[in-house]
């Protein structure tokens, strides 16, 4: 592109530009439309056919540190915490010692998140081996089994907190306080953005509200404000302020973004070299391609019958989380780099969240049939369309649950371990990584932590976890922190 | 990957066998057999190599812990020839013969760089045990002072007055020293700015409201030499610029209206804090005393609202406020923060990093970190009543001797309620849970099988609903209870009623901490840790107060205690012998940290002088001398201008700490008046990112300012300073995206919330949308400087958002009053009011197909849109 960036005089560093420009939405081209008089003409951009058009940018995305495995990621986030002895890590040993304190077995005290500790509680699903690999599920999640040979499981993955927000921020950015950036915000940290007309890093949230912990789980942290996800709402307008105002026209609109654009031009020129001005108003190219491209991204309208149903759209229990899962894969398409979605939401916490404190069976029930179609159809249709290679699947929650029961009925917050699961990538599936111990009560073989699922997912998608930092307050601060290290069986 | 596995694992028991022994050094020297390493290389590797140069961490791919390692070298080749100290890299990197020069931070004294040499030269043998790599956390508790070559460094000197640059055009300090360094580069400097530039640069600057058009006919009318000056005076007398100047303050304090965490609780009176800072910097008040009462408002000789008020300065960052008894590693989390605040706002120090080893760049001990945690370790968080001293003891004592006559009369109506309430308990469990738990609770309690016995305690815990309990009361027991409840009714009575609570910080004993507001989320008092033996929460006599045990954390883990520390503070930035304990005359505190604000506030102290001229000096200039604000060490960056800092920083000290003084010092200097459109290609060439001032730096207004200085134009603003904050409008399905507990009071759009932007209720797990857009710190931790994002949210918000659109009506309206019909005078009155100056003739033109073929209202909200509008420039 003859006008790029590169052309110009070189008045900030690279990183300086990325910063102000915001890496995740950075998309610019100015220079040719600049010159044209009328940049957001009648004909202009706000047209979502153009959606799929690529405008050249001089900036995003950056390139990896080496040959990635993934280019895009889909984090299924289960606030709440599942129960890891309830749903993929089974432990026959839960029966055989059913009614037994833990204290007794494994010879240690321990504290609950809630009161006292219960006795052992066997799990009150059913256990069966699913696929060639024969991975054990239980039968919360019958849709998923059919995926087992395609998901690596973590069985080892283990945390700091049995607190929901200090676990979240932990899960999400590594450090269980506030004020960190979360994995999202690194991403596109690293790798800038693929689109142009939308943002590099979005959430959904769980119909029922946000999750535990709130804006911060996917906040920007102490960098710059503009890699924080942007919350895309999963109806009505995707993003706030997104649309024109009712009582404004789009020539309307027009006009006064044309005045802006020709008045912005002549106070540049006032001020040589000063690329900050550029970009500002590149920034409102962006917004005005966004007004037209963020609706059509999340618009399921025009997708087919046949995968509608994939997703669960035509049962009522399976249709928000299902209509997520299929907006995060329109998300994909179009080139948004890490989407982060949230199951669970904060309404009444015990039974709106995976937060099985006070009823298991009822609560993981209602969840798990919530869920495991839409990620199921989400598994499949990414396959059939050649996008599972290149995009990156994990599902996690903040923490497991108990192996002991809490009055009987529910399962208290275990940070000790839980399972998790990658798919996609190219990752080896139908394998089990790590182990907890006889009762699922702590990590015992091969125990992950936070830093090691972020290292390995930041190597998945070509980056050096060891060389993506970010210097805040004199020290280059890393994702993985100083002891996190890729699993070596998924980056295998 | 196995090697590394297997290789570990006896060095795990090594360091566990260790911990026992840290804080006796003579045993360890004991028990290895004498040898050079042991005794004279060792220490010093441990100290400064290993921490980057160990098997598990290789900085440029260098391991230093066995000799095979240091051998083979890392990527910039060997670390060591055996026999050839002078082509040794570790050597000569020590001794400064090659660069970089290592370590980072601290260089070794010259004995111990002698010492390495010699022993290179011997043939650089390693001893049984020098492959253990020991993380020099583990001999923290050794370091208690650093060589004397840390001191050399600038920032832990004291600033000396410097003579001023002679032989230049200049008459201001300022522009002196700034004039020597751009000579040196031969970068030449941008004329004076116009005059209405300047005008709207100072408004922006000082009071973050822009010029109103009288005020701008005023400035143009003063043709006198002191124009300038009497702008300064007059804005500098603004109460307008508190709030400016208080709000960079509450950056650095990360000032929240919440707790934050997941109960994000109220706080219903921090507001207090907030305009105790705008009212200290309306008055002018002496940095040296704004810290003072900040960090020992309680322990003054008088005391006052104010200064109680102004410890709310400790207790401003995150707090979980709850379940604190139980979780031991929450209180140093907290004492952390305010540590961390502290280096970082008032000593530009990462003192935090030497939370579980000594620092890894700049000689701060972990000793150090633990002697300032031990000068504020009586910390405990309470309510003060807003009233004369008198009274609020008083009215304190009368409401503890209610509560506990109240809390009598409860127990005597729980004894009542007990029978009925387990009857229900019994029936519920029946009722709502598994067979298996029915039974455990049926069977008596020496028959019960372990399991049974923890169903059974748990499941007794859950509650049953009152009106149950009232319904199947008999009516005997029920006139009883009433009898009670009227006895509490008669205690209420007398209850004073309650004064406005003061959020403040004062010494106390953490471990009898009474209930938190979260407390009772929980709601399992059984579950709490109960304190070893009596004693109370506050002291109040007889005898002096004692500061609780504040022990050294082992790699600063709580559950690691190590000896009991007595307060100190930064070894390398301590002078002479300052107290560290000021006993207090009433002996409720410990004066620990009144001995801690003077050596802070001390002539004696090398960092705080500097550390504020040098903010002071970033929210004028756009950038610091040193740039990172809030660390001064070796990672931060480097002053452009140090004598010019150490200049300002005496002059500040002597000239009594004021701060007004400070911004007119800067102001009238001919640097502050500089154009900053001004191009100057050779001048891009030496001096790319203007470090030595040769233009003016644009500055974009911070998120707050953006939205001030929008309803300032429109005229919409309300101006009353001060006050309980305000909740501006923010979208329902926003709302629905934080999580459940916290407060927004949502309030329409109106001219009730068009307040300034300091007022708007800061609640730390949702940020106000507005302002997060606009590069919002992190309320959590102390800010540096703010980011600058130029981004699309951006846009969208001044072009879409309906506040926005509501205030360019209300601009567009105000005109059109002033100037019916007459578009030409419109378009000028919207330039003077928006921008602080008339369009010029292709701007009246774009103005003027705009309003004529739409309206005003594109015209203005098209201002609010210009880069030049949301820019100090």
């Amino acid at each position: 592109m003859g006008h790029s960036h590169n052309n110009k005089k070189k008045i900030w560093s690279r990183r300086e530009f990325l910063m102000r420009s915001g890496g995740g939405i950075a998309g610019v081209a100015l220079a040719s439309m600049l010159e044209r008089d009328g940049v957001f003409a009648a004909e202009g951009l706000l047209n979502a056919d153009q959606c799929g058009v690529q405008v050249p940018s001089a900036f995003s995305p950056k390139l990896p540190d080496f040959a990635p495995r993934a280019t895009n990621v889909i984090s299924l986030f289960m606030s709440g915490g599942p129960s890891q002895v309830d749903t993929f890590d089974y432990k026959p040993s839960l029966t055989k010692y059913a009614g037994q304190p833990l204290e007794d077995l494994i010879g240690t005290k321990f504290a609950v998140r809630q009161g006292m500790p219960g006795p052992l509680m066997p799990s009150p699903f059913e256990f069966k081996q699913h696929g060639d690999s024969g991975m054990w599920v239980s039968e919360l999640f019958p849709h998923i089994a059919k995926h087992v040979d395609e998901m690596a499981f973590i069985k080892s993955l283990y945390g700091r907190s049995n607190d929901h927000i200090q676990a979240t921020y932990e899960m999400q950015t590594g450090q269980i306080r506030m004020g960190f950036p979360s994995v999202g915000c690194w991403v596109t940290y690293g790798l800038g953005s693929e689109s142009s007309n939308l943002p590099a890093f979005v959430v959904m949230n769980d119909y029922r509200g946000g999750p535990l912990g709130g804006p911060n789980d996917w906040g920007s942290g102490f960098m710059p404000a503009s890699y924080q996800g942007t919350l895309f709402r999963s109806s009505g307008d995707p993003i706030v302020d997104l649309e024109t105002p009712q009582n404004m026209t789009q020539d309307q609109q027009r006009a006064r973004l044309n005045a802006l654009a020709r008045l912005n031009q002549m106070d540049m020129e006032k001020y040589p070299g000063n690329s900050e001005l550029a970009a500002r108003i590149s920034s409102y190219e962006l917004a005005y391609r966004m007004q037209g491209c963020a609706p059509e991204a999340i618009d399921i309208s025009a997708e087919s019958e046949a995968t509608k149903k994939l997703y669960g759209l035509d049962e009522a229990i399976t249709q928000p989380f299902g209509t997520q899962c299929l907006m995060a894969r329109r998300l994909v398409e179009r080139g948004v780099r890490f989407v982060q979605l949230f199951m669970g939401g904060v309404g009444v916490q015990n039974t709106d969240t995976w937060d099985a404190h006070s009823n298991l069976v009822e609560n993981h029930t209602l969840h798990a049939k919530e869920s495991d179609l839409p990620i199921a159809g989400l598994l499949t249709d990414l396959k059939e369309r050649g996008l599972l290679d290149s995009t990156l699947i994990v599902w996690h929650g903040e923490f497991g649950r108990m192996p002991i029961s809490q009055r009987g009925v529910g399962r208290d917050h275990n940070p000790g371990t839980q399972t998790a699961w990658m798919a996609g990538a190219g990752i080896q599936g139908g394998q089990a990584i790590g182990a907890s111990d006889e009762w699922g009560y702590k990590a015992e073989q091969q125990p992950v932590s936070a830093h090691d699922m972020h290292a390995t997912m930041l190597h998945l998608l070509g980056l050096d976890h060891e060389k993506l930092t970010y210097r805040y307050s004199g020290r280059d601060y890393r994702l993985s922190d100083i002891e996190g290290k890729p699993i070596p069986q998924i980056i295998a | 990957m196995r090697a590394l596995l297997v290789s570990l694992k006896p060095k795990r028991a090594f360091l566990t066998a260790f911990l026992s022994l840290v804080c006796a050094p003579s045993l360890i020297a004991q028990s290895e057999s004498p040898n050079v390493f042991t005794h004279e290389i060792r220490p010093i590797m441990e100290r400064t190599c290993w921490n980057c140069h160990s098997e598990q961490v290789k900085s440029s791919g260098l391991d230093l812990s066995s000799r095979e390692a240091a051998l083979a070298g890392g990527i910039r080749g060997p670390a060591i020839v055996p026999g050839n100290a002078e082509e040794s890299r570790l050597y000569r990197q020590l001794a400064g013969l090659e660069g970089p020069s290592m370590p980072l931070g601290v260089p070794l004294d010259e004995s111990e760089i002698e010492a390495v040499k010699n022993w290179i030269n011997s043939g650089a043998e390693w001893d049984e045990g020098g492959t253990s790599v020991v993380s020099s956390d583990q001999f923290s508790a050794f370091a208690t002072d650093v060589p004397d070559s840390a001191r050399q460094y600038w920032a832990f000197q004291l600033p000396k007055q410097q003579a001023l640059p002679t032989g230049s055009n200049y008459d201001h300090p300022i522009d002196k020293f700034l004039e020597a360094k751009r000579r040196e580069s031969g970068v030449i400097p941008a004329p004076s700015a116009d005059k209405l530039t300047l005008l709207r640069r100072a408004h922006l600057d000082l009071t973050g409201l822009p010029p109103s058009p009288e005020e701008t006919e005023a400035f143009l009318a003063d043709t006198s030499a002191a124009a300038w000056e009497h702008l300064i005076d007059r804005l500098l007398a603004s109460p307008h610029y508190g709030e400016r100047w208080g709000r960079h303050w509450l950056d650095v304090a990360r000032y929240a209206d919440s707790d934050g965490y997941e109960q994000d609780v109220d706080r219903s009176n921090a507001w207090r804090y907030r305009d105790y800072v705008v009212d200290a910097f309306n008055e002018d008040k002496p940095y040296d005393q704004f810290i003072t009462e900040q960090i020992a408002g309680d322990e003054l000789d008088v005391t006052t609202h104010d200064t109680r008020i102004a410890t709310g300065f400790l207790r401003a960052g995150p707090r979980v406020n709850f379940r604190e008894k139980d979780n031991p590693e929450r209180r140093w989390d907290y004492l952390d923060d305010v540590i961390a605040t502290v280096g970082r706002g008032v000593l530009g120090m990462t003192v935090h990093c030497a939370r579980c080893h000594d620092h890894k760049f700049d000689p701060i001990l972990q000793k150090d970190y633990y002697s300032m945690t031990a000068a504020i370790f009586g910390y405990v968080e309470t309510e003060y009543p807003m009233l004369p001293e008198e009274q609020a003891r008083e009215y304190l004592l009368k409401t503890s001797e209610l509560d506990e006559r109240v809390s009598a009369v409860r127990e005597q109506i729980r004894a009542i309620e007990q029978p009925y309430v387990d009857d229900l308990k019994v029936a519920r469990i029946e009722r709502d849970f598994p067979v298996d738990v029915f039974e455990a609770v049926l069977t008596a309690d020496k028959d019960r099988t372990d399991g049974q016995k923890l169903l059974a305690a748990q499941v007794l815990t859950i509650g049953v609903p009152r009106s149950q309990v009232d319904s199947t009361m008999s009516e005997l027991d029920k006139t009883r209870r009433a009898v009670l409840r009227s006895q509490i009714e008669g205690i209420e009575s007398n209850r004073p009623e309650e004064p406005p609570m003061l959020e403040i910080v004062t010494d106390g004993d953490y471990r009898y901490t009474p209930d938190r507001a979260g407390d009772n989320v929980l709601g399992c008092p059984e579950c709490r840790i109960k304190p070893e033996q009596p004693g109370s929460f506050l002291h109040d006599g007889p005898g002096r107060y004692e500061v609780p045990p504040a022990p050294f954390l082992i790699r600063g883990d709580p559950f690691s205690p190590g000896p009991e520390m007595t307060p100190a503070f930064l070894t390398v930035a301590t002078y002479g012998e300052p107290l560290t304990e000021i006993p207090r005359p009433n002996g409720r505190t410990s004066g620990r940290r009144l001995a801690l604000a003077q050596w802070l506030t001390s002539a004696e102290n090398p960092l705080t002088s500097r550390v504020w001229v040098n903010r002071v000096w970033h929210h004028h200039f756009g950038r610091g001398i040193v740039a990172t604000l809030d660390n001064f060490g070796r990672v931060g960056d480097q002053p452009t201008h140090q004598e010019l800092l150490d200049w300002m920083a005496v002059e500040f000290v002597d000239q009594g700490w004021s701060t007004k003084d400070l911004h007119k010092l800067m102001m009238t200097s001919e640097a502050y008046k500089m154009a900053s459109a001004y191009g100057n290609d050779a001048n891009v060439q030496n001096d790319l990112e203007n470090h030595l001032l040769w233009r003016y730096r644009p500055q974009r207004l911070e998120a707050e300012a953006v939205r001030d200085v929008i309803m300032a134009t429109s005229g919409g603003i309300d101006l009353a300073v001060g006050g309980e904050p305000i909740f501006p409008y923010i979208p329902q399905e926003i709302l629905d995206t934080a999580q459940a507990y916290g407060r927004w009071d949502n309030q329409l759009d109106g001219p009730e919330v068009w307040r300034r932007s300091l007022y708007v209720y800061r609640r730390r797990t949702l940020s106000f949308p507005f302002f997060e857009t606009f590069d919002l710190p992190d309320q959590n931790i102390t800010t540096a400087s703010r980011n600058t994002s130029t981004v699309a949210p951006q846009a969208l918000t001044l072009l879409n958002n309906p506040f926005v659109l509501g205030q360019a009506e209300l601009f567009a309206k105000e005109i059109q009053e002033r100037a019916p019909y007459d578009v030409d005078r419109q378009i000028e009155l919207a330039y003077q009011s928006g921008l602080t100056r008339l369009p010029t003739v292709a701007e009246r033109e774009v103005g003027r197909q705009l309003v004529e073929s739409g309206s005003l209202t594109d015209l203005t909200h098209v201002i609010f849109n210009l880069s030049e509008f949301l820019y100090k420039r």
